[in-house]
């Protein structure tokens, strides 16, 4: 650590992963609740667990982004950040306002939320993802302008390396996508269209964008590869994600009621967003195999390479797989979809953060890398969850397939629950891999605990 | 993915070696995964249509097409002699050439509007039916090309006045002039494909 | 082969790319919003039924097990057809019968909708139903 102000990053990174505990086993009990429907019933309504366990991750990651960008802008920009204490009470404000919501969807029914939030002053709930209440969305938006406000200043002031550049647009982004979630027509079509501008203009957009320059950042660290290489590698692959992924959004306008040349246009970009992903595992792998010193922090360069390749399978290879409109004119809103879900939001966005916690968290407690004996225990980590999120994934897919050809295909399709019942033995071995990924969790957060022999900063 | 990082070339040599920055060339190879996608999309559709698309194709004006082919050709070859210009140090003949491509390229989007106009004020669009939605998406994701690249050919002409390039680099000369070629070889694919096979 | 390999000319690429891409998909949206008028129902908005149906959909968060024109969860049946699948008496004898409380079943909550929310909500679904998803779902179930 170059800039004592860039520990304001810790409280950030503490605060997501103890979100991340919540949304894994917010999603145990959906997963349980899949096969045994009135476990929780009617304290914890599936709709409830479901907001706790998407919001709880969109949230980490945000907060994971912003540990990230407070720690990687100052020492890119070689100056200290403009305000650590701003940044201190913002993630306060933000840790409080997630906490009460997170509170206020398990302690009353939704719509007694909608009411005393006064959603109908200004009404942006009950829509996917964006559930929280409109007073928690501005207090997003407030958070996010003085994070913005703080890191900008921080940006203009110091050196402005490609990195930095890249980081701060892909910040920006998130922040003035967003803005289209207050946005709430009366109209369905329009509902839906102008909600994936934050949705998917945020995940296979501007997050990437984020993506990329947390990665080409660690990569420096742990490589020692000239910046000018990683740099210009870095432009080239965002290039790719916003050529294909911009265009590629219109993979979600097949069947919501706009126009049909989205069928083609969609499939068409969405066709070519493997290749960026592509690229990722080939930069990430390419950089370490040329790399110049043998950073001690290990396990960050297993979770950097992690990332290429889990990116590349849950974003690139689950995507396209359902992207092509006569193949998804089948999947849609199915379990193919979730599978997708899980593997691309671990494989790009959970692994890219604990990338960088792995990181830097040693850093910041003054020391360059944890002791082996704690990097072994995190590599088991990185293992154990990979692989039962893999399997996650695995198990969903066949529950998909099957749920699509009983569903929609056969002559004879059954009704809905029906189809459920019939795929309940894949949904019981999802809910297996889920424990063990919240093994896998439990083994990392173990692994900050570790001590042994320490090299120092 | 090795890449030498050596001083921009400013003249041929015995190795071969790509024009432009490497950049370029990745985000040409992707320009022409899109355009390959879409036509191997129109072409494998037309073949389950091939009456449909054959009627509908008979309204489509040749020959503003044809012109368009010539004017991108011609746009081209300004733009080669333009480099080549440069290249030698001619400096004021290498203003001119771009120049020339710039006007090709002006003139295929005026000739392009027309003929748009001439197909909306006939009540065609994307969604008439699916001849039109390919002929309309793949002509317009050419003219967004038509358009970035005169905006390239534009910056290039002004460093060029200003003495930027020469034989001691021609590097970004180059690199702007691939991404236009690119524009042209997209158009000559797609016009015999969508205006005259059949 | 060799090639010149320049962060600068990346970086111009990056942001040509950008902006072109946007603007592409700006063209596109701007298309979509002329032709939306012929498949998207607006007509029926003038129902103010349907306006507060909608309300009621959001405000007890629907799509949190429901899909709707597949979008939400995968929880409980798609609702985008259920007016044509089940019909307006049907649905609203559903929400008042829940929760089933059959052991080991999914159960959906109670939401205590009055007369007036349940016939807002069936407007809701019956507009959402004849919406043109280009033949999509498949088939009745969803």
């Amino acid at each position: 650590m170059k800039y004592t102000s860039q520990a304001v990053a810790k409280p950030y990174f503490i605060g997501a992963m103890g979100l991340f505990v919540a949304q894994v086993l917010f999603g145990l009990i959906m997963g349980l609740q899949y096969v045994i429907g009135d476990f929780l019933f009617p304290h914890i309504p599936f709709n409830v667990a479901r907001m706790v366990h998407t919001n709880a991750l969109i949230v980490w990651l945000l907060m994971g982004f912003m540990g990230s960008a407070y720690y990687l802008v100052p020492e890119e920009a070689e100056t200290e950040l403009h305000s650590p204490k701003l940044a201190l009470i913002l993630f306060w404000v933000f840790l409080i306002a997630a906490a009460l919501t997170v509170i206020g969807y398990l302690a009353v029914p939704y719509a007694t939320l909608a009411r005393i939030t006064g959603n109908d002053l200004l009404p942006t709930m009950g829509r996917e993802f964006l559930e929280q209440p409109t007073i928690t969305k501005i207090g997003i938006v407030i958070v996010a302008l003085g994070f913005l406000y703080n890191l900008s200043m921080t940006f203009l002031k110091g050196r402005k390396t490609a990195i930095n550049t890249v980081l701060m647009i892909g910040l920006w982004g998130l922040a003035i996508f967003f803005l289209f979630s207050f946005y709430n027509p009366h109209n369905l079509v329009k509902d839906k269209f102008y909600w994936w501008w934050v949705v998917h203009l945020w995940v296979e957009g501007v997050w990437e964008l984020i993506l990329g320059a947390i990665l080409a950042f660690v990569l420096i660290k742990v490589t020692g590869v000239d910046r000018e290489v990683i740099e210009k590698w870095l432009y080239v692959i965002i290039t790719l994600a916003l050529v294909s992924g911009m265009v590629g959004t219109g993979h979600h306008y097949f069947w919501i009621g706009a126009p049909e040349f989205w069928q083609w246009w969609g499939s068409v970009f969405s066709a070519l967003e493997p290749v960026p992903f592509f690229a990722m595992t080939l930069f990430a792998f390419n950089m370490v195999n040329r790399r110049r010193r043998e950073h001690p922090n290990r396990a960050a360069t297993l979770w950097a390479l992690g990332t290429g390749v889990m990116a590349f399978l849950g974003a690139g290879v689950w995507g396209f797989l359902h992207t092509l409109a006569p193949v998804n004119f089948y999947t849609h809103g199915t379990q193919i979809t979730a599978a997708h879900g899980h593997m691309a939001f671990y494989g790009a966005y959970v692994m890219v953060v604990i990338t960088m916690i792995s990181y830097s968290m040693p850093l910041m407690r003054g020391r360059a890398a944890n002791s082996n004996k704690a990097q072994v225990v995190e590599m088991w980590a990185f293992w154990l969850m990979t692989v039962a999120m893999v399997f996650i994934t695995l198990f969903l897919t066949a529950a998909g397939i099957l749920q699509v050809w009983l569903q929609r295909v056969s002559d004879t399709p059954l009704g809905f629950m029906a189809t459920q019942d019939q795929i309940s033995l894949f949904y019981w071995m999802r809910e297996v891999a889920g424990v063990v990924f919240l093994i896998g969790v439990v083994t990392y957060l173990v692994s900050f605990f570790i001590k042994g022999e320490e090299r120092a900063a | 993915m090795d890449t030498t990082i050596n001083p921009p070339p400013a003249t041929t040599d015995a190795e071969p070696h790509l024009h432009g920055d490497l950049a370029i060339w990745f985000f040409i190879l992707a320009e022409l995964m899109a355009f390959g996608v879409f036509f191997i999309a129109y072409a494998v559709t037309r073949a389950y249509n091939v009456e449909a698309f054959n009627a509908a194709q008979a309204g489509l004006d040749r020959n503003i097409g044809a012109l368009n082919t010539i004017l991108l050709i011609t746009g081209s070859w300004g733009v080669v002699r333009s480099v080549q210009a440069a290249r030698a140090d001619r400096l004021v003949p290498a203003v001119r050439w771009m120049g020339v491509g710039l006007v090709c390229g002006l003139a295929f989007l005026v000739a392009k509007i027309f003929e748009y106009r001439a197909k909306f004020a006939a009540g065609l669009s994307m969604d008439t039916d699916t001849f039109h939605m390919f002929y309309f998406s793949l002509t317009f994701f050419h003219f967004m090309h038509v358009v970035l690249g005169v905006c390239i050919l534009g910056i290039l002409l002004l460093k060029l006045r200003r003495g930027g390039y020469g034989s001691h680099d021609v590097h970004g000369l180059e690199t702007g002039a691939a991404y236009w070629h690119m524009v042209d070889l997209a158009w000559i694919v797609l016009f015999p494909l969508v205006y005259v096979m059949h | 082969m060799s090639s010149t390999f320049t962060t600068s000319a990346a970086r111009n690429i990056f942001y040509g790319g950008a902006v072109f891409s946007f603007l592409l998909f700006l063209a596109l949206t701007f298309r979509t919003e002329q032709v939306l008028p012929q498949r998207d129902q607006r007509a029926q908005l003038d129902n103010p039924q349907v306006v507060a149906g909608k309300r009621i959909w959001e405000n007890n968060n629907c799509i949190g097990c429901h899909t709707l024109l597949g979008e939400g969860a995968y929880f409980a049946p798609e609702l985008g057809n259920v007016y044509k699948r089940r019909g307006p008496d049907f649905i609203k004898a559903w929400i008042k019968g829940q929760p089933t409380g059959v052991p080991g079943r999914r159960q959906m909550p109670q939401f205590n909708l009055t007369e007036q929310e349940l016939d807002d909500m069936v407007a809701f679904l019956k507009y959402a139903s004849e919406i043109n998803t280009a033949k999509w779902p498949p088939n009745i179930e969803g």
